[in-house]
């Protein structure tokens, strides 16, 4: 007879033993991806479609939808050189933080002859992508910062079409709005994302680029210029002198803020990204049908400018499988995935040969217009620390458009503020010692 | 030889605790510590820097304007909800009808997640569509609607209240457990020799209450201090950085992957809460000696 010791030890060995033999199975591929429900079945169903198709068992390993924890949960396990995820997708701002780190597979070391980057927005390649001159992502799903407007509106007061500059915008969006406020008192000209947040970048960096003026320019910071301090005092002159832009702006306007006010018949123009498309469109919308989509306006020496986001994927350094994830990238990047990606997630595409597919452009058409505006991205500077420098410039600028400083200001104070905080993350000489370092343990693993 | 006994038996029934609090208190706290010594960011070699990381944060502009954010939301609020909650705790007292239900009733706000009632408070401040406004513009006390998170003030003072709405319960509840462990007698008998009600809660209710109140204080303030969830919900550290508190401030390091400065951050935090602990400690030895 056992006492109760012993059974409780026998239990144990078995769980081990049990545990033991499903690690020593067949080793699976394991794709790291988090979002809506139904995003996450989507992946589900493409995952067991490759592994049919290839013959290699790949799980998915589902992360929450903020991408703030997406993140972290990456960090940890890559930062303790754990061997899953093997693939997994990367908002485009961590693109440098991850290749620096070196936790990228070069995915030139394991893409074939056969592997075309054509396909892709060449430029989304270039700008992002290659890091360092080697490739470490390829882009799934592309996001650009456009302008959506109200063609009925534009029409009804006897506007030709959409601005393309910004001293059009504010004459537009001045006469259309005084009209409908009697109407309607709560009718805005232009609503866009100035909270503290990462969105406030990304339009910050749509009114500057499209005047010459930017972030990061050619190993420097290019805050502090004429430039950006026109810039910053549009965006200000919308909110408090104009007035064409809720009070609301620099607390509450983020991307769903900004949607459900233009989405509710509450606004002229909107500055969002392309997911805003199907649900303006969407049955009982009171602005489907009225709504058309254009690049953003510039300066009147400018050009349009449309901030890249998106999400990317890469392959681990620490995979224990690498050949096998790059067949998995492969078929997620394919033409057949991405666009069943576009036709059924209504997801914009890292593949540009897709903005040309006629059955992709029936059933969406705006992608023609998509097409164009992706042409005029824009990146977010491509430092392994960026982050930092997002929550400092976030700061000074949000400071401004609530009038606690004043534009040149901010931007001076922004900029003498990276500079200080960022100069311990800028140990050059020891950094490609460590790049070396690390190369060399790498090749040798290969070997 | 029992005694010993007893003495072994007790230390096996406390070793569970002292592994507990080792296991996830002493050692994440000693571990954050040791990190703060190092350069711990994910794309660069690391290295022990000493204090490096606490002399960056003295020239961080941004970490002292964190720091006094925090610091004066606490001397704000704390103060504010041991007011409110005190007054609930002496009305909840009384022998109301229906005191039961009202005692559940002030429980709700401290039961809801602070992210969730954050959530509630984005609809009352809402600029466009928030009760707030909704109510300023009906009564006619306001013609265009209110920006309640447009300035540093505003922003502090919204997120006082919202803060205070949740948390004034749990000083209510603490405060009146003890109320009710005063003898009535005491009352009883002062009100015999004609003390008023103020004379009585100062003189009676006010010092016998002072051991429960400092575990409140202590209990809030540390809350208070390393606040977070509201403030990322409703500012997200705006206007211009002025409500960017000091555990938002951290978190923004350690999500980036500088864990070594984060963690630097986090051992400031919690050297501040470890002094106003410390402080209200002494505050308490301090009333037994006046025993």
């Amino acid at each position: 007879m056992l006492n109760m010791l012993q059974r409780f030890f026998l239990l144990i060995v078995m769980v081990c033993v049990l545990a033991a033999c499903r690690r020593g199975g067949e080793p699976a591929l394991v794709l790291a991806v988090g979002g809506a429900p139904s995003e996450l079945a989507f992946w589900e169903q493409v995952l067991a479609d490759f592994s049919e198709q290839a013959g290699i068992r790949a799980e998915l390993r589902r992360q929450p939808t903020d991408s703030d924890q997406r993140r972290q949960g990456l960090l940890i396990a890559l930062k303790a050189r754990q061997q899953d995820p093997d693939v997994f997708l990367m908002d485009v701002v961590w693109l440098s933080q991850f290749a620096a780190s070196n936790w990228l597979y070069p995915l030139d070391d394991l893409a074939g002859a056969d592997f075309d980057p054509s396909v892709f927005f060449t430029r989304v390649l270039n700008l992002v992508d290659r890091q360092s001159g080697a490739l470490v992502a390829l882009p799934v799903y592309i996001d650009g910062g456009l302008l959506y407007y109200r063609k009925d509106l534009l029409a009804e007061y006897g506007f030709s079409g959409p601005p393309r500059t910004w001293d059009e915008l504010l004459e537009q969006g001045a006469k259309v709005q005084a009209g409908e406020r009697s109407r309607n008192p709560g009718f805005w000209g232009f609503v866009w994302q100035g909270a503290q947040y990462e969105g406030l970048i990304c339009n910050f960096l749509e009114f500057a680029a499209s005047g010459g003026g930017g972030i990061y320019r050619d190993g420097g910071f290019i805050l502090s210029s004429p430039a950006n301090e026109r810039a910053l005092s549009l965006m200000r002159s919308l909110i408090h002198e104009k007035r064409i832009s809720p009070p609301s702006t620099y607390t509450q306007m983020k991307e769903e803020d900004v949607r459900t006010t233009f989405q509710s018949g509450n606004a002229l123009f909107e500055r969002n990204w392309p997911y805003a498309w199907p649900l303006h469109q969407q049955d009982g919308s009171p602005v489907a049908g009225k709504t058309g989509i254009a690049a953003l306006p510039h300066f009147p020496d400018g050009q349009p400018v449309s901030t890249l986001g998106g999400w990317h994927i890469g392959v681990s350094r620490y995979s224990d499988m690498p050949q096998q994830a790059w067949e998995l990238v492969k078929y997620l990047t394919s033409h057949r995935v991405q666009k069943r990606m576009a036709l059924e997630l209504g997801w914009n595409p890292g593949r540009s040969d897709l903005y040309r597919d006629p059955q992709v452009l029936e059933e969406m058409p705006h992608f023609a217009e998509l097409r164009s505006i992706f042409s005029y991205a824009e990146a977010r500077p491509m430092l392994p620390y960026y982050s930092q420098i997002s929550a400092i410039v976030q700061r000074h600028l949000n400071a401004a458009l609530a009038t606690r400083s004043r534009p040149e200001q901010a931007l001076r104070a922004a900029q003498a503020e990276i500079e200080r905080v960022t100069a311990r993350y800028r140990i050059e000489s020891e950094k490609s010692d460590h790049e070396f370092h690390e190369r060399h343990e790498f090749f040798g693993e290969k070997n | 030889m029992k005694l010993t006994h007893d003495k072994r038996a007790a230390a096996l029934f406390i070793l569970p605790l002292l592994l507990t609090v080792g296991v996830f208190i002493l050692v994440p706290v000693l571990g954050t510590v040791a990190n703060s010594f190092l350069r711990d960011v994910t794309f660069l070699p690391e290295r022990y820097i000493g204090l490096a990381n606490y002399r960056a944060l003295l020239n961080d502009g941004a970490f002292w304007q964190s720091l006094r954010f925090t610091c004066l939301f606490t001397l704000v609020s704390v103060p504010l909800e041991l007011i409110f909650g005190m007054i609930f705790a002496l009305i909840l007292n009384q022998a109301l009808p229906g005191r039961g239900v009202l005692r559940v009733a002030v429980l709700i706000p401290w039961a809801i997640p602070a992210a969730i009632s954050g959530r509630a408070f984005e609809l009352i401040y809402n600029y466009s569509y928030g009760l707030a406004n909704y109510l300023l513009q009906n009564l006619g006390l306001a013609d265009e609607p209110v920006n309640w998170l447009g300035t540093g003030w505003g922003a502090f003072f919204s997120l006082v209240v919202a803060d205070g709405w949740k948390t004034t319960p749990f000083i209510a509840i603490i405060l009146l457990a003890g109320l009710s462990a005063i003898p009535e007698e005491l009352h009883q008998q002062a009100r015999v020799d004609r003390a008023h009600f103020l004379q009585r809660f100062w003189r009676i209710t006010l010092p016998l209450l002072k051991p429960v109140l400092v575990v409140a204080l202590l209990f809030r303030t540390v809350q208070a201090l390393r606040i977070f969830d509201v403030i990322f919900v409703l500012t997200g550290g705006g206007p211009g950085g002025a409500t960017n508190a000091l555990s938002l401030y951290g978190y923004q390091y350690f999500v980036s992957g500088d864990f070594g400065y984060g963690s630097a951050i986090s051992v400031v935090l919690f050297a501040l809460a470890l002094v106003f602990a410390l402080l209200y400690v002494r505050a308490s030895r301090f009333q037994e000696e006046m025993r």
